[in-house]
């Protein structure tokens, strides 16, 4: 079918955009000095910036067209997935978060090999890449789909051509320049996707007698406008199976296991500001998204319920978002709502590219390097890395192409990598009990019996809660709680069966030493007083003695002891940390209202003569 | 319309049991201490959190009803 060909301002205004992103890209590059900074940003950001910057890596350009999908043929309730993540939080925000913080855990295969053993981060090592590098691949094959009839280019070749787009300003970039595009892009997504809700409504309210919200709500049938599925029917959209494979599965993959938001939380300037943006995602971004990715969707079906013939009735599953927005909106603002998607497609990709780098850099090529290597060369090694992954992902592409839809790849490809390493993760931290044989069990023997699984989907039958088993096609969803269940079984077993792992080996990495995270951070007990944050001016130190050096008075404010940790901001709140940096407390002087800095703080911070800092104790 | 409230009861009965193992397992562990007041304020916003959605869900349940 021929559909939204578009118009030469469109195309005009989706290469301004990329040619936008990659500049703004590269400017944030300069803040990039280390392979710290590269892949986590320095430890410094305030967390409504680190929340705003999860928004474009959530809303990934295949939602829009994988939702819209859904929402067109189920309405409301298209926004499950978006709505079953709270569950975990409490684990999350007091568990996992200290543990990857606090212990400096850089990847989830670092984690296997301080919790477990070697071979355990080998195994999960390649997991996770496969995992990654699959998920970039199915990023581009849903921009590609999406643009290759704009501009008229095969398929392929669309793919090749995002691919080197999107690796100018990776390659220049890092982690701080990943967080400072996705944040322009999260804004700019909310704002298209929005508009998209708002023109339709519009179009609703012109062809139908209602007007406002109520030409999109009455247009939709009593089914449409609840939130949850059937209960266990049809097999390819149900309540039950969507909520093991993705409220289940998918909250721990999500929270637990996703290296991108994992150096997202890495970036946060402290455990509490992480705690926060955490908060902030789940109850106020995660809503709007949802409507963001779906109602391209829900306005379709109210447009077909409502004016039968204006959207073609053989539509193919993933033209509903294109062949909608090309209905309702005008040559231009269609461009502007399609580079928008280009934006999600780049955020998504860039975080897993990023995130795939520091997996090869840290996990591959540090531990197997004979001799130690400068931070130019692992920073260079990350760059080529970064455009190895890519290359990668790309021959990747056709074979995702081979399924029915995008949904299909993405629901098909979730269900079979997720569940050893959500089980693995999860028992290490909240099971102290669980060993390295029971881990490498659930990597070899649970997934042994998930190919088991796959073709035998009988075996899956006792736990499919009444879904109907379709012949040469298995169950999409419900195969997760099978999966789990088979990994978390042979982990379990084989674990009561095998010498426990000692206290000393597990410090710090499992829950049941949260309460001593601090302490083992810092290196010393930490001090708990609460107090002020001060604003000072700040000059250079001539020795260059380690920490940084306030007045008695301000320490006393403070409620600070020489040695505890300091976080040092510019003054102005609206740079979110951009300019700051950690240090500790030097022995105090006599001048009030001064900080003396040494040259590393400079350096790190970037701080601005004549501009204020902002300055805290941390914990 | 028979559908309608059993993925509910499901969703926030299954759910309501993870919320609650975890939340007895952080405040056990010591990972959560109301004792501290940034801490108390932290355990209201995971409870609001946890009806705000069952909240929301039971709206849309009730709207959809309603315009049948």
């Amino acid at each position: 079918m021929d559909l939204a060909i578009g118009t030469s301002l469109d195309r005009i205004i989706i290469i301004g955009y990329f040619a936008l992103v990659m500049g703004f890209g590269a400017y944030f590059g300069r803040y990039s000095k280390t392979t710290t900074d590269y892949f986590f940003g320095g430890r410094r950001f305030a967390w409504w910036l680190i929340a705003i910057s999860i928004v474009a890596t959530g809303v990934g350009s295949h939602s829009f067209l994988k939702y819209s999908t859904k929402a067109y043929q189920y309405g409301l309730s298209s926004t499950m997935t978006y709505m079953n993540d709270w569950f975990f939080v409490p684990l999350f925000m007091f568990g996992w978060l200290p543990i990857i913080y606090y212990m400096r855990i850089r990847s989830i295969p670092e984690y296997f090999e301080r919790r477990f053993s070697a071979n355990a981060r080998y195994l999960a090592t390649f997991m996770t890449l496969i995992f990654m590098i699959g998920y970039i691949a199915i990023q581009f094959l849903t921009l590609a789909t999406a643009l290759y009839r704009i501009f008229g280019i095969p398929l392929m070749m669309t793919v090749v051509i995002i691919a080197i787009a999107t690796t100018i300003y990776m390659h220049f970039g890092g982690q701080t320049s990943v967080i400072f595009t996705d944040l322009i892009q999260g804004f700019i997504l909310i704002f298209a996707g929005l508009l998209l809700f708002y023109l339709g409504i519009q179009f609703l309210g012109v062809n139908t007698p209602f007007s406002g919200l109520q030409a999109f709500w009455m247009n939709l049938s009593p089914e449409q406008k609840l939130p949850l599925a059937h209960f266990n029917k049809p097999p390819d959209f149900n309540f039950v199976g969507i909520f093991w494979q993705d409220g289940i599965a998918g909250s721990v993959g999500f929270l637990f296991l996703n290296q991108g938001l994992i150096m997202r939380f890495m970036a946060a300037r402290s455990v509490n500001d992480g705690r926060k943006a955490v908060a902030f995602n789940a109850l106020v971004i995660l809503p709007i998204s949802a409507i963001v990715v779906s109602n391209a969707g829900w306005i379709g079906r109210a447009i077909a319920n409502a004016v039968p013939g204006t959207l073609p009735v053989d539509m193919a599953s993933n033209d509903v978002f294109v062949a909608v927005t090309n209905v309702i909106s005008s040559p231009g603002v269609f461009g502007f709502i399609i580079a928008a998607l280009c934006a999600a497609l780049m955020s998504t990709s860039d975080t897993l590219v990023n995130a795939s780098s520091a997996i090869i850099v840290n996990d591959i090529y540090k531990p197997l390097s004979k001799k130690k290597r400068s931070d130019k060369e692992q920073l260079e090694f990350a760059r080529w890395t970064s455009l190895g992954v890519k290359v990668i992902a790309v021959i990747m592409v056709p074979f995702f192409n081979t399924f029915d839809s995008i949904y299909e790849a993405n629901g098909w490809f979730h269900s079979t990598f997720t569940p050893p390493l959500a089980v693995g993760v999860f028992l290490g931290i909240f099971w102290k009990r669980f060993t390295t044989a029971g881990i490498i069990a659930t990597f070899v023997g649970g997934a042994f019996l998930m190919v088991l699984g796959q073709f035998y989907p009988q075996l899956i039958s006792p736990f499919a809660h009444g879904i109907e088993l379709r012949p040469d096609r298995g169950y999409s969803y419900i195969g997760a709680l099978y999966n789990i269940i088979v990994c978390a079984g042979v982990g379990i077993i084989v674990s009561l069966f095998t010498k426990p792992e000692s206290d000393k080996k597990l410090k710090g990495l499992t829950i049941f030493d949260a309460a001593k995270l601090k302490g083992i951070y810092k290196g010393s007990a930490p001090n708990e007083a609460i107090g002020e944050k001060i604003i000072v001016d700040w000059k250079t130190n001539k020795d260059d003695q380690d920490g940084i050096r306030f007045s008695k008075n301000d320490m006393d404010r403070m409620k600070a002891n020489p040695g505890d940790l300091v976080y040092i901001q510019d003054a102005r709140w609206w740079l979110g940390g951009l300019k700051s940096a950690h240090s500790i407390f030097a022995l105090p002087h006599n001048e009030d209202g001064v900080v003396y800095l040494n040259s590393s703080e400079l350096d790190h911070g970037q701080f601005l003569s004549g501009m204020q800092i902002k300055a805290e104790k941390e914990m | 319309m028979d559908r309608v409230w059993l993925p509910f009861i499901y969703l926030y009965g299954v759910g309501g049991i993870i919320f609650t193992v975890g939340l007895i397992l952080i405040l056990r562990t010591k990972a959560l201490r109301p004792s501290y007041e940034r801490h108390r304020k932290w355990l209201w916003v995971l409870f609001y959190g946890f009806f705000f959605w069952a909240g929301l869900h039971a709206t849309f349940i009730f709207l959809a009803l309603g315009s049948r």
